[in-house]
Order: C-alpha cells, then structure tokens, then sequence
C-alpha cells in the first residue's frame, strides 16, 4: 500500500471511529450526530420498506429523463455553436448569464410553470445539466486545432468527413468533461427540487426525516445519494478514457 | 474583444426582451406564467423605492461575504498547507474529495438541526459549498508550480518562507484566483438555495416568497437581480484572473 | 529553365556556380508542377489591408525531382507549400500539376505537417490509415487500408510502436508517423512543410537521412521547406532561395551531389562550397 492509501485510510477510518465513538462516550449529542453503527442499521430498515423503492425509482426516474434530454440538446447545440463564430457570440452572453447564476434559484418559477410532480425535478435536472454540458462541448469544439483539419484538408476530407474524423473525436474530452459536470448539477437539482417541494423521491424523504428529526433516516438517504454521485461521476471518467480512441 | 461579438452580444438580450414582451402583448403566450419585461421592470422600481430591494441584497450580501470569507480564508489556509505537506494533503484527500463531489445542499436539514432554521444555516451552507473549489485549485496551484523555479530559487539560498511567499504563492495566484471565482459561484448557490428553503430575507426567500403568492412578475424581478450579481461576480472575478494571469500567457 | 528575378548579384553566383558545377546541357522533361506568377495574400487584422506572402513566384519542376525551399521566416514558403498543397487560395497566379490547375486538395498531392498534425486519439496505425480511409475508404476493405497502413509505419520504422499514442512518442518518432501516413496515400507529389523544424540537431540529421532513403526507392516529385542551409543542400536536386518582404524566389540552385548521399557528403568541398553560396544568396 502506498504511502498516500496509508495516510488517506487511516484519516477516513480515523474520521468514522470518531464519529462512532465519540457518541458512546458521551461527548456529543446522537441525536444531532446520529452514528456510523445507527446509519446503517436505519439502512437496514429503510431498504426493506416498499415507500423506499418507490421513491428511489421517482428520483431515478427524474434525473434519467432530465439528464438525458441535457444531453441530447446540450451536446449537439454545443458543437453547432463551436462551430459557426457568429451563432456564437449571439448566444453566448445568455449562455454565459445563467451559467453565473445559480440554477436552483429557478426552482420557484419552474413549479409555477410545471407544479410539483415529477416534470418540474425533470426540468430543473435538465436546466442544471445543459449548461455546463453546453459549455464545455463548446470549448471542446474550439480545442480542436486547426493543423488537424488542415491535416484532413489535405488529404481531400470536406465538410462531414472533417466533422466526423476530427471534430467529434477532438472534441470528445470536452464533451465529456461537460457530462461529468452536468451529471452531479442534475442529481443536484433532482434532490434539491424534491426537497423543495413533492410528493416523493429521496429529496421527499430527506426533508421529511429532517423534520422529524430522525438523523440516523436522513443520514442514509443523504449518504447513499452521495455515493450514487460519486459512482456515476466516476463511471463517466472510466468512459471517456474507454472512448478516447473513438473516431477510428 | 471583437466590435462583431459586442454588437451580436447586445442583439442577443434586446431580441429576447422584445420578443418576450411582444409575445406577451399580442397575447401569444399567458403573463401569468411569463410575466413581461415592462412589469418587471415596473417591479424592480417598486421595490427599489421602498427599500424592498436593499435590505434584501443587503440581507443576503451579509450572508455572502461571511460564509464566502470564512471559506476564503479557511480554503487558502487549508489549501496551502496541503501543498507544503504530503501528509497533510493525503489525510484531507478523502474529505476533499467527497466535500467536491457529493450533493452537500442534501445535508441541508441536518444544518437545521444544528444551527436552526435561518442565517446561521445559510451561511453554513454557503461556506461549505465554496471551501472545497477554494481549497482544491489553491492545492493544484501550488503542486504546479514549476519545481525548476523552486530549485533556482533554492540555489539562491531562500529559505522556506521565502520560497513560500517570493515563488510558490505568487507562481500559483493565477489558479487560486480562479478557484475563488469558481467558489463565488457555488457560495451564490448557497445563499440562494439556503433561503429558498427557510429565511425571513434575502433574494432566495423572496423568489420562494412570492413564488408561493404566484406573483410571477415579483418573482421574477427577484431571479433577475441574482442573475445580475451572479453576472456581476463572475465578471469581476475573471477580470481579476485576467491581470494576474497576464505574466502567464505571455510566457 | 531558370527562374525570373535573378537580377541580384548573388543570384549570378549562382548561375555561375551551375554553370562550373552542371556544365552538361540541359533537356527539361515537362515540367510535374508549376507555378505560374503565384501571388499569395493574408488580410491583416483589423481591415487593414493584405499581407503579402508570397508575390509572383514562377516555378517548374521536372517530374521525380527533390526540390527544397530555403529562406528566413516570413518569406512565404510555407505560405508557397500550402497553397500548392491546395490549402491556401493564391491571390493571383496559378500552381499546375500535369498543366491542369489546382482547385483544392487532391489525391495526387500530400503534405507532411510542421507540427505533426497527428490526431492524438489515434494510435500510430490509425493515424497512418487516416488519410487512407479519407481518400480510399470506398475503394480498399477495411483490412486493406490496415495491411498497407502496417506495411508503411514498417518502412518508416516503427515496426512495434503501432499501437502507441502520439504523446507517448518522440517527436522524431511522431514525424516519421506524419510521414508514413502522407507515403501511405501513394501521391504523385510530397509536400513537406519544415517537417524536422522542431527536432534536435542529431534527430534532425538522421530523419534526413532516412527520408532520402526512402525517397531513392521511388523517387517521387517532392517539395521540402526548411530554413536549415544544410539540410536544403543534403537532400536536394534543386534548391529554391526565398527572401521576405514581399516573399519572392530569388534565385534557383541546382545541387550536383552525387546519390546516394551520406553523412560524408556533408563534408566534401562541394558540399561547402555550396553552403557558402547559399548563405551568401540569403544575406
């Protein structure tokens, strides 16, 4: 084991005695701190409760959609604007206005708009998503360097052998790039739009254990949609170093 | 920046306020949902007079600068030592990166529960949101720092605090600072979201206020301000980038 | 056939020397590639007005000869490969290869980039097969465009490095990649632009070296730009000195050193006394 992974293990198992330990003592408050032993055991209780399955497939189910549409808009919007200069600087100043801002200060005006069922999380999924994926495809697109167009140029390439030879696989890291980014904005804005108002999914039960002040609930459902981050983001590195070689 | 990029920039906002408004006026779309710019603006008025709108930028700036400056301070700090100490930055390393990728406004009613509900609780969330970026890129400045800088420097005879303050800070400002500008806009998010969810004031609680009266038009006139100081921010902070980063890309 | 504006003095060293050097008469074949008052422009930023790059350059070269440009930066020489490459649009002028007008890029034709140019998600064979599937996709099976790309990254010497990244590579070794895959297309014509520029001296020299090997095998027209003396002498038949300000060919050197060439060439009073020349040419 490296020095680091010694170091790195030994503070993280450090940090989980503690925080076990510290409560059997007496120091701090459980109710307030809950316990890694309690977390678990109330895991064991939420997974087998059916309301748990039923709210994991509503969050699922929202942050698939609302992440999917990003991609499917942000993606080829973004090479379409890396592209073609004068698109660009039209919409780039908007572009670049919501990506400054805060894209859960929407949540108000999107449940006016769609109320709170499953489409307002599916939108603001999506409103955090598109962005940065849009973004990011955009600079990817202005990565490209002229010398390999040049370089397809001259060996006769027009117009969707150039796009499809250099400009997507040159592209791709920021493509990529922009799907990580969005990926953790979406499970974002599906925990958070629950949270602040429905009638289900994990952000739902997050809230309500809150409120009821049933720390070890909470601090499941938090830790577990933390991990889901967590895999998925890392899922989509493992990808994009799996792709690196697409374009063949 | 080219006079075709400005001249396009503005196009783009007047288009999409005049066609908003018209698309309102002619009775394309419904003013209940959309508003329009014109009563918006009328708004803004409205409470700008009545002090509406200070005391709520001024609730939410108090907010912001605290949560935001104690994570400047707290990020710089944590960052550097990270960077001077390997055994330092191994022992934050499953912390950090946990703190940067997990949802942490999930562990929003758990602040709540330790702060109540209010100022004390958006502030926490603000700082924690923004510690993780402003620590991050401070440690990444300082471990790309050219280490053949520091070698010359070391052949001069510098000595650690030297090296600390004459090389390694200035070398990594350029990352740093855009580490602080990434952090004002997650330390935004936190402000915003925290009184989305439970505050007396600010422009989060009324964007959630209004939209519970569903006073589009108010709520909107509110959105619109964060995104101007959300804009504002963002710009300055690059500006700034941009003058300390001159030296480097005219290297 | 000699090219115009020879007026400087040193262009009639020039004449002189070819004329101790090359006293044989002279049969021009018909000319492979031609330029015809070739003017190339930039516009400068801001509206500004042109750039001139290259202005009315007038060149023949016979079929099978190795011609290299030499000239300071800014005189318009790669601005003269590229725009014969079909890549750049002259202002004025034409480039014919075989008397028929160059449009665009074309299958006859293929450059060996200044910076490599390599795709870096490709490996070393999928960079050799990528002009090939451009061009030949519709013609040759998949593993057709394979087996030619391997047979080319062998003769180029990377035998064992297939499956390696661009960046995992040494810049000598990226180029002879460039140049397996400009080879893998068999062109009529090869177009180099400072393919070495960014390589060490000793790298440099032994790139050289190679590329006449290869070239001896098939002896293809072929258009090398540098701004090494040396390097123009080594390889060339005929060597073209530009001068910048506007960027124009001032004189036209033919090189009798006998092939195959070695490092010992380097050396021989030939050799020398045309380096001298050269360097006198450009001052």
């Amino acid at each position: 084991m490296s020095y680091r992974a010694l170091v790195s293990t030994l503070t993280a198992a450090a940090f989980i005695a503690l925080w076990e330990l510290l409560p059997r003592a007496g120091a701090v408050d459980p109710r307030f701190t809950s316990q890694p032993s309690r977390v678990i055991a109330a895991g064991w209780e939420i997974i087998r409760t059916g309301n748990f399955r039923h709210d994991v497939a509503v969050s699922l189910a929202e942050f698939a959609i609302g992440f999917s549409l990003a991609i499917a808009i942000g993606v080829p919007l973004g090479l379409l604007l890396g592209r073609f200069t004068p698109l660009r600087y039209l919409l780039d100043p908007p572009i670049m206005a919501i990506y400054a801002t805060p894209h859960l200060a929407l949540l108000p005006i999107i449940v006016v708009w769609l109320g709170i069922g499953m489409q307002s999380k599916i939108a603001v999924a999506f409103a955090g998503a598109v962005i940065p994926i849009l973004v990011n495809t955009m600079a990817g697109v202005r990565g490209v360097e002229r010398s390999w167009i040049l370089a397809a140029r001259s060996f006769c390439a027009r117009g969707w052998d150039v796009f499809l030879k250099v400009i997507l696989p040159g592209s791709l890291a920021g493509v990529i790039l922009g799907i990580r980014l969005g990926l953790s904005r979406a499970v974002l804005g599906v925990v958070v739009g629950e949270m602040y108002q429905s009638q289900a999914g994990l952000g739902n039960e997050v809230m309500r254990y809150g409120s009821e002040f049933r720390t070890d609930y909470l601090l499941f459902d938090v830790l577990l949609i933390s991990g889901f981050a967590l895999a998925a983001t890392s899922a989509v590195r493992v990808l994009g170093e799996k792709l690196w070689t697409f374009g063949k | 920046m080219k006079s075709a990029q400005v001249v396009l920039g503005v196009l783009s906002f007047v288009v999409i306020l005049l066609t908003w408004e018209a698309a309102v006026r002619w009775g394309w779309v419904n003013p209940f949902f959309v508003s329009q710019p014109s009563a918006i603006a009328a708004s803004l008025n409205r409470a700008a007079r009545s002090g509406e709108l200070s005391h709520n930028i001024a609730v939410s700036f108090r907010e912001f600068a605290i949560g935001y400056g104690l994570s400047v301070v707290v990020g710089i700090l944590a960052g550097a030592l990270a960077g001077r100490i390997r055994t330092v930055e191994y022992a934050f390393d499953p912390f950090l990166w946990f703190l940067y990728s997990a949802p942490l406004i999930a562990f929003y009613p758990i602040f709540v529960l330790w702060f109540g509900l209010g100022v004390p609780t958006v502030i926490a969330l603000t700082f924690l949101l923004s510690v993780p970026q402003i620590a991050a890129n401070t440690l990444n400045g300082i471990h790309n720092v050219n280490p053949g800088l520091i070698r010359a420097a070391r052949s001069f005879g510098a000595t650690e605090r030297d090296l600390l303050w004459k090389v390694v800070l200035p070398a990594s400002l350029p990352t740093v600072i855009a580490g602080l500008r990434l952090g004002v806009g997650r330390a935004l998010m936190g402000v915003v979201v925290g009184e989305l969810f439970g505050a007396t004031a600010g422009l989060g609680y009324s964007i959630s206020y209004y939209g519970a009266l569903l006073k589009t038009t108010d709520m909107i006139a509110s959105l619109v301000v964060v995104i101007v100081l959300g804009v504002l921010c963002t710009q300055g902070l690059s500006a700034l980038e941009a003058r300390f980063d001159a030296w480097r890309t005219s290297e | 056939m000699d090219a115009e504006g020879t007026t400087t003095d040193s262009a009639l060293a020039g004449r002189k020397l070819s004329a101790t050097a090359l006293s044989r008469p002279v049969v021009e074949p018909a000319a492979h590639l031609r330029l015809e008052n070739l003017t190339i422009a930039y516009d400068k930023p801001k509206g500004a007005g042109k750039l001139i790059a290259v202005s009315e350059a007038n060149l023949e070269i016979p079929r099978g000869t190795f011609v290299t440009i030499v000239g300071p930066s800014g005189c318009g020489k790669s601005s003269l490969l590229l725009s014969i490459a079909g890549l750049v649009k002259p202002a004025s002028g034409v480039v014919k290869v075989d008397g028929k007008p160059v449009t665009g890029p074309g299958r006859d034709r293929a450059v060996v980039f200044q910076d490599f140019a390599l795709m870096p998600w490709r490996t070393v064979i999928d960079n050799v097969r990528f002009g090939l599937e451009l061009q030949r996709q519709r013609t040759l099976s998949a593993d057709d465009i394979t087996a030619r790309a391997r047979r080319f990254v062998e003769l180029v010497g990377l035998k064992g490095f297939e499956h390696y990244h661009p960046h995992q590579l040494s810049g000598g070794m990226r180029q002879r990649v460039g140049i397996a895959r400009a080879l893998a297309v068999d062109p009529d014509i090869l177009l180099l632009d400072e393919p070495f520029g960014s390589l060490d001296a000793q790298t440099r020299d032994e790139m050289g070296s190679e590329l006449i090997a290869i070239w001896e095998q098939n002896r293809k027209t072929a258009l090398f730009v540098t701004h090494s003396i040396d390097e123009a002498i080594f390889l060339a038949d005929r060597i073209v000195v530009m001068d910048a300000n506007p960027g124009r060919i001032t004189e036209i050197v033919s090189v009798d050193l006998p092939r195959p060439r070695t490092v010992e060439t380097m050396d021989s009073k030939e050799f020398i006394e045309y380096r001298r020349h050269i360097r006198e040419s450009l001052k």
